[in-house]
């Protein structure tokens, strides 16, 4: 188990010089002058800004200056277009607001998912589990605007039982989860029914009914464990997502979270910001992914790491 | 085994309360308004901003020597409480008033100018209107010899303070509108005291650098009608009255907190549901149907105003065949700019003929410009050779594709020069970085421009046409037109300098045509007249949070219970 970790934190290292490598060259790649403006200020003005963001020495000066920092000080330096703010100030600011919402929309997904799969399992064939595969459908296929659009129309402009957005209360908090949470209750929906099905027609279960036990013990007991499982597996990646902000959610529902920093961040070609909030996501997404692996070796002995 | 589902969801619980509890805002006094902007807020430091929402907010956090009238944007008295102006208009002795204070309860001096002044002229600030202060004495030699590596000291530059209450300017001309610039952020004061704390000592950055959290709670000062209580990242920002301003008793709002959404529609939504009280805008999509149920007396909470502001085209003046003032000028007269404004925009906007919208500038007469006149535009192309259009290249029209409304617009623009002159255009949308990059680099034919006015005189729009202006993006040059302004800009009888700017835009827009004018920017608010007060409508767009208010009616307690 140890090695295991220790190899999979190394890899984990070159990966995320890998993304930061990628990222910054690409961002280089992409056309646009971060400082210039609608105005122009003087050409002394200009070089003063390009040096402030070591970008006046060319761009292997800048993939050096900004690994070295990230590196030696922990710091992604100041952002372009939020002067007073540095990257790490957006992070800390704008993760916690995307990582409650998150969680939130993650738990509902978790539990709604796996209950609505051990449904479609248990009466397999007959009409609950074909509303799940239509609701499922229906929940994979249909884009977040649409879903959260129908959600703020139904819920806040014409019942007004909810607001219709905003950050600091929970209410404000329920539409935007359910609207971020469908997806994932979807694909768990999916992937719980199928493991579930696995899991009843196997031997052991098969021994449980033999010996009397009564069917909600039978799948309470035995089945869902052996089947969370492959949810806990999903759970990883999934969770890295939602974490990182959905620019389309907290945009409908004006949440001030992560996803739109970053998107108006590629836009305004605001570098450190984009590096930052980049190599956040990958180290979220490394430890999620082994961390979900060490859980999985927890819950199923079979897994040998 | 069990647990498999338990402690993931615990975690999740755990984490996501956390993560909510330290990111809500806390919660806001009664009575505060909520006025929503475009856009977010980039930067506090008054000596780096740019954009309008930016200096709105700065405008209530700081005083300068002047403030602006609320009606007439006249500059009235501030920190300073009077100022002499020498016969020639060379020399400004502002006399400051003894009760001006910082917000921290600190007397606001002559020191604080000189450190704020001395500041934006370091080329390492990155002062975005550094050339406003040039027209101090000594200012410009002094920022180009500190760019260019040299050691310059700052009492070359016209700027002296005898006292701690009397500063002493000099220009290097006349400038008539020297005094609204006192109002205006480069010109604020600035606490050394407060920011020395924050003095950067890294190595390869110069002196002028500051750790950017001084503009943050607590640690910002400032002197005017309110203090920064606190600011959430993309979320708020929090005013509360300075009570040690000089005119605290003119300032009636408890709390003011300034709020973003990422999207128009969202914060509309905000606004109809009471969260917001004032939204600086008229979200586009909804304005049409918002105005016509204005005019049916359905509402009266959609606030227009003309603003010192413009949508016109640039053309590519340094290429053949565009730098032939002919076929610019048959451009603008073959185009419909009513139909534009009635049709497609749907606003108040007014159509425009000439560079300064009209009638802003107190004294200052607008030219004649081109009418709309297509047989006449036609024989232009005869005249410069290109009949009927023929032997004229497809020219690149750029225009940025933030907003739907722009491309619809050039699509307009573009019918009208087929059908009416022959002349083809190809249209490409570009995201605004990569747009101001390709007209700064002079890298289009015909593009898409908008500006607003930084000052209450025709210079503002006229120096876009100066040889060597880095904002000249037309790559115009006309030695008349440099030496037109050059004269405005030395003579003090203010008759007789209008008179000069009169002639040079006359030429502007009726010879030269570099850029092809459309329609004058209208502005909308919204808010509800019988709530919130002390809004000044006027050209600038600024909104003094000083004066604004909420109206309490005869009877409170009902009047709150209304959603």
């Amino acid at each position: 188990m140890k090695k295991f970790i220790f190899s999979r934190l190394l890899q984990s290292v070159v990966v995320v010089w890998l993304v930061y490598t990628v990222t910054f060259w690409l961002l280089m790649a992409t056309p646009g002058d971060p400082f210039i403006g609608r105005k122009q200020p003087p050409p002394a003005v200009l070089a003063a800004l390009r040096q402030r963001y070591d970008l006046n020495q060319g761009d292997f000066h800048a993939y050096l200056a900004y690994g070295w920092r990230i590196i030696a000080h922990g710091d992604f330096g100041p952002t372009i277009s939020y002067a007073n703010w540095t990257v790490l100030d957006v992070i800390r600011n704008s993760l916690p607001v995307s990582v409650a919402l998150g969680a939130l929309a993650l738990l509902i997904a978790l539990w709604l998912g796996v209950a609505a799969g051990l449904l479609g399992a248990v009466y397999r064939g007959r009409w609950p589990d074909v509303a799940l595969a239509v609701g499922t459908l229906l929940g994979i296929s249909l884009p977040t605007f649409v879903i959260g659009s129908g959600l703020l129309m139904l819920f806040a402009v014409e019942t007004s039982l909810l607001p219709s957005g905003g950050w600091g209360s929970f209410e404000q908090l329920i539409l935007p989860a359910c609207t971020l949470s469908v997806l994932f209750l979807a694909y768990l929906a999916r992937l719980s029914r199928a493991s579930t099905l696995d899991v009843i027609s196997s031997d052991f279960v098969r021994t449980a009914r033999a010996k009397g036990l009564s069917p909600l013990k039978v799948i309470a007991g035995h089945v869902l464990p052996n089947a969370s499982i492959a949810v806990l597996a999903f759970l990883g990646p999934a969770t890295a997502s939602v974490l990182t902000g959905s620019f389309i959610v907290e945009k409908i529902f004006a949440i001030p979270g992560l996803g739109e920093v970053f998107v108006n961040a590629c836009l305004d070609k605001d570098i450190p910001l984009v590096l930052g909030i980049v190599l956040v996501y990958t180290v979220l997404l490394v430890l999620m992914n082994l961390l979900v692996d060490i859980a999985c070796a927890l819950a199923d002995p079979r897994i040998r790491l | 085994m069990r647990q498999t589902l338990l402690i993931p969801s615990l975690v999740l619980f755990i984490v996501g309360s956390i993560c909510f509890y330290i990111s809500t805002p806390h919660r806001q006094g009664a009575n505060a308004i909520n006025f929503c902007e475009a856009g977010q807020i980039h930067t506090l430091d008054p000596d780096k901003m740019t954009w309008v929402q930016d200096i709105r907010v700065a405008t209530g956090l700081w005083e300068g020597l002047a403030q602006l009238d609320p009606k007439t944007l006249q500059p009235i008295p501030g920190v300073a409480k009077s100022w002499k102006i020498s016969h020639h208009g060379l020399r400004y002795t502002f006399y400051l008033r003894r009760k001006a204070r910082w917000s921290n309860g600190q007397s606001v001096t002559t020191a604080d100018f000189l450190f704020a002044w001395k500041r934006i002229l370091q080329p390492s600030t990155a002062g975005g209107y550094v050339t406003m202060l040039f027209h101090i004495a000594g200012a410009k030699a002094y920022f180009n010899s500190l760019a260019a590596g040299r050691h310059p000291t700052f009492s070359s530059v016209g700027i002296y303070a005898p006292t701690p209450y009397k500063l002493v300017v000099t220009l290097t001309h006349p400038c008539a509108y020297f005094l609204s610039l006192m109002s205006f952020p480069p010109f604020f004061p600035l606490n050394p005291r407060t920011m020395a704390r924050f003095r950067s000592h890294t190595p390869g950055l110069a002196s002028g650098h500051y750790d950017p959290r001084w503009t943050r709670p607590p640690y910002l000062v400032s002197d005017g009608p309110y203090r920064l209580a606190a600011w959430k990242f993309h979320q708020y920002l929090e005013l509360r009255p300075n009570k040690y301003y000089w005119d605290r008793q003119a300032v009636k709002c408890p709390g003011l907190y300034v709020r973003n959404f990422p999207d128009s529609q969202s914060a509309f939504l905000a606004y109809q549901s009471g969260a917001v009280d004032v939204l600086s805008f008229v979200p586009t999509r909804f304005a049409p149907a918002l105005l016509r149920q204005q005019r049916q007396h359905l509402r009266d909470d959609v606030h227009y105003r003309q603003v010192f502001g413009s949508y016109y085209y640039n053309i590519n003046c340094r290429h053949k065949p565009l730098n032939n003032p002919l076929i610019r000028r048959a451009l603008d007269m073959a185009i419909d700019k009513r139909a534009i404004v009635k049709d497609i925009l749907r606003l108040p906007d007014r159509t425009l003929k000439v560079l300064v919208p009209p009638n802003s500038i107190d004294g200052y007469v607008s030219p004649h410009g081109l009418a709309m006149n297509i047989p006449a535009a036609r024989k232009l192309l005869i005249r410069a050779g290109y009949p009927g259009g023929r032997g004229l290249p497809v020219f690149k029209f750029l225009t940025n594709s933030g907003a739907a409304i722009n491309v619809r617009i050039a699509q307009a623009v573009a019918e009208m020069w087929r059908h009416n002159l022959g002349v083809h255009v190809s249209i490409h949308q570009e995201e605004s970085k990569i747009f101001n990059q390709d007209v700064v680099q002079g890298n289009y034919d015909i593009a898409r421009a908008g500006w607003y006015g930084d000052y209450m005189d025709p210079t503002t729009w006229l120096d876009l046409f100066r040889t060597g202006n880095p904002n000249n993006l037309t790559g115009f040059s006309n030695p008349r037109l440099d030496m037109l302004l050059h004269d405005a800009s030395r003579q003090a009888d203010v008759a007789q300098r209008f008179a000069l700017l009169h002639e040079a835009e006359k030429l502007l827009v009726t010879r030269w045509m570099p850029s092809l004018p459309l329609f004058q920017y209208s502005d909308g608010l919204m808010y509800n007249p019988r709530r919130i007060g002390g809004i000044s409508t006027n050209v600038r767009m600024i909104t003094l949070f000083k004066y604004i208010h909420r109206i309490h009616r005869a009877v409170p307690q009902a009047a709150e219970a209304v959603p």
